[in-house]
């Protein structure tokens, strides 16, 4: 059986449990190419106008797998519980892909992750492999895997954090949502325009995510979003320890809109640059606000500008 | 012979250009138009200073470009510093005003603000990619009523009662203009009312968060409206410091940077009289299909770049 992923959205938090799991069923996992604007053009033509980038990018990846794998594996993602909701669209993403390509005879795999309905992340799995027909200790051997896996990617992340903040280069906390951070054609443009101009860019994720969600009570006592509070909560806890945070967010996000306000607003004395992702082709404004962005890091580190 | 450095700030619309001494002092500089001719506004304006300098006493070892043409022109001037205009400015700025605390900027396109504590840079927000409460916001507004935006900060000075506009989003804004012309406000009110939306526009959200101290100078195009310069000084409560060469300051800082780098690079009156050709070519190996630009100087390739990877890099012999 062929399980299609489309590298979007949260296949960039969910990548490793995802692929573990069908792998370890068995099943082959066809994972959609890195985002260009092919994938965008073709996403932007399936979705409605008002859709954020992000998810235009997630049905561009979803036309490409089309044809290419027996089903297409689009999570329900609602909540992880009290203040760990998703963003609508991945609750709604099953019913949109369905109806988006009804005509050309989607078949895709869905499972319901919801805590205010009784559904943890673990049923929703076991609900999964009964879907496609596997015996429960299979799943759950898979499940187990899997879980392994996305531990080891959070470790990893951990490492690179702590050698990230250890060395001697300015340092850029990226806070945004790993599907933008980690896209080839809108996030990492942003990633190497700091590199290239001699600063370290930290992707948020690297944060450990339990810890991170804990901090954002400084800032926030009502945000309903997990992710949103984990990007708030790891800028409160890397603030001291950065030189600049980098907004990154796709347009027109409705989270981080009030997740980037609430950060601009209430983080002191730390140089913060929005930068807002719309898929633009030509990359010039956007290299002028990051290198203006550095230097204005560097000037106020070191009192000059790297030459 | 003593050293100059050159600073050229190549907007989309103007093109500056200063010659400096090691001491800052301008030995020479000019204002053109850019008129949509970078390179043919690069050689005037070479020709102009070479003009104004006294060849035997000034040689210019060192030249560093800003502006959005900063990367095509640095190539055609061997360029030892290519700046964004941001850096350029905030340079420039602190080398005249040292004890400045607050810039505040809005150019054509974007706006910015920069705090400054004891001459070091500790804060800066630009506006996001939408050019909403910037320059091309008020000549659109001027357009519409008929008025030149050049002329829109004397007449704004004589309201005493500004009409209340919403700055945020053009359309908004246009929507409200409209309005209040047809409800009887004289078009010195809603002039005066821009100017003000404009100030309310950046201090809530460029500045938004921001503590803001004196003193402030303001630059940009859009500082040559006295009628924004009045608006923000009665909303902040601080004098606002406009600088008679502010529209120099980009030119200014980069040339200092120039020097800073330590680099010399002698430059050669003569490329106004050289021929500089760019040519466009998509890259074609893959479905991004890359614009690039090439740059050629007497039919000799001498600088590319638009590749986003480096398949489709372009090399220079």
């Amino acid at each position: 059986m062929r399980i299609g992923i489309p590298r979007a959205l949260y296949y960039y938090r969910y990548g490793a449990l995802w692929k573990t799991f069908f792998s370890a069923l068995g099943c082959e996992v066809i994972l959609s190419p890195q985002t260009d604007r092919a994938i965008l053009s073709q996403g932007s033509r399936y979705a409605i106008d008002e859709s954020c980038l992000s998810a235009k990018i997630y049905l561009g990846h979803c036309a490409w797998l089309l044809d290419k794998c027996d089903f297409i594996f689009v999570p329900r993602m609602a909540d992880l519980g009290r203040d760990k909701e998703f963003c609508l669209r991945f609750r709604a993403m099953p019913d949109v892909v369905f109806s988006t390509f009804r005509d050309e005879g989607v078949r895709i795999v869905s499972c319901d992750i919801s805590m205010h309905k009784g559904k943890s992340e673990a049923a929703a799995f076991a609900e999964l492999g009964k879907k496609l027909g596997f015996k429960k200790h299979q799943t759950l051997t898979a499940y187990l895997l899997a879980k392994q896996a996305e531990q080891q990617q959070a470790a990893a992340g951990a490492r690179k954090l702590e050698a990230a903040l250890a060395g001697p280069e300015l340092k850029v906390l990226i806070c945004g949502h790993a599907y933008n951070i980690y896209d080839r054609y809108v996030g990492q443009p942003v990633l190497d325009a700091i590199r290239n101009n001699h600063a370290v860019p930290i992707p948020a994720d690297w944060m450990d995510r339990d810890e991170a969600w804990q901090a954002a009570a400084d800032l926030t006592d009502t945000m309903p979003w997990m992710v949103n509070r984990e990007l708030t909560g790891t800028a409160v806890l890397l603030k001291d320890r950065v030189d600049g945070i980098v907004l990154l967010s796709s347009f027109s996000c409705g989270p981080d809109s009030m997740t980037d306000e609430i950060l601009t607003r209430r983080l002191k004395n730390i140089p913060i640059l929005t930068m807002t992702l719309d898929g633009q082709d030509a990359t010039a404004g956007m290299e002028t606000r990051i290198e203006s962005f550095i230097d204005i890091l560097h000037l106020r580190k070191d009192g000059t500008v790297c030459l | 012979m003593e050293k100059a450095y050159l600073g050229v700030d190549i907007g989309s619309i103007s093109t500056k250009g200063v010659v400096l001494d090691a001491d800052n002092n301008i030995l020479a500089s000019d204002y053109l138009w850019t008129e949509g001719d970078p390179i043919g506004a690069t050689k005037r304006l070479a020709k102009s200073l070479e003009q104004q300098l006294d060849a035997g006493r000034h040689q210019i070892v060192a030249s560093g470009t800003t502006g959005s043409a900063r990367k095509l022109v640095g190539a055609m001037l061997g360029a030892v510093v290519v700046k964004n205009e941001i850096t350029a400015h905030a340079v420039g700025t602190t080398t005249l005003y040292p004890d400045v605390r607050t810039i505040f900027e809005i150019g054509g396109q974007d706006s910015k603000i920069i705090l400054i504590e004891n001459g070091v840079v500790v804060d800066y927000a630009m506006n996001t990619l939408c050019a909403a409460g910037t320059g091309s916001f008020l000549s659109s507004q001027a357009r519409r009523l008929g008025v030149k935006v050049e002329e829109f900060g004397e007449i704004a000075l004589k309201s005493k009662n500004p009409a209340a506009i919403a700055a945020r989003c053009t359309v908004f804004a246009e929507s409200d203009l409209v309005h209040k012309a047809q409800i009887g406000y004289s078009k010195t009110d809603i002039i005066a009312g821009l100017c003000r939306a404009v100030v309310l526009n950046y201090l809530n959200n460029v500045g938004k968060g921001k503590k803001i101290a004196g003193p402030i100078v303001f630059q940009g195009g859009v500082s040559k409206n006295a009628g924004v310069r009045a608006a923000f000084e009665k909303e902040t409560g601080l004098p606002v410091i406009v600088d008679p060469n502010g529209h120099l300051m980009g030119a200014f800082g980069v040339a200092i940077l120039a020097r800073r780098s330590g680099r010399e690079s002698p430059f050669n009156a003569d490329v106004a009289d050289m021929e500089f050709v760019t040519r466009a070519s998509n890259c074609g190996q893959c479905a991004n299909n890359c614009e690039r630009i090439l740059v050629y100087r007497e039919g000799v390739l001498i600088d590319a770049w638009g590749n986003r990877c480096e398949r489709g890099a372009i090399r220079v012999k």
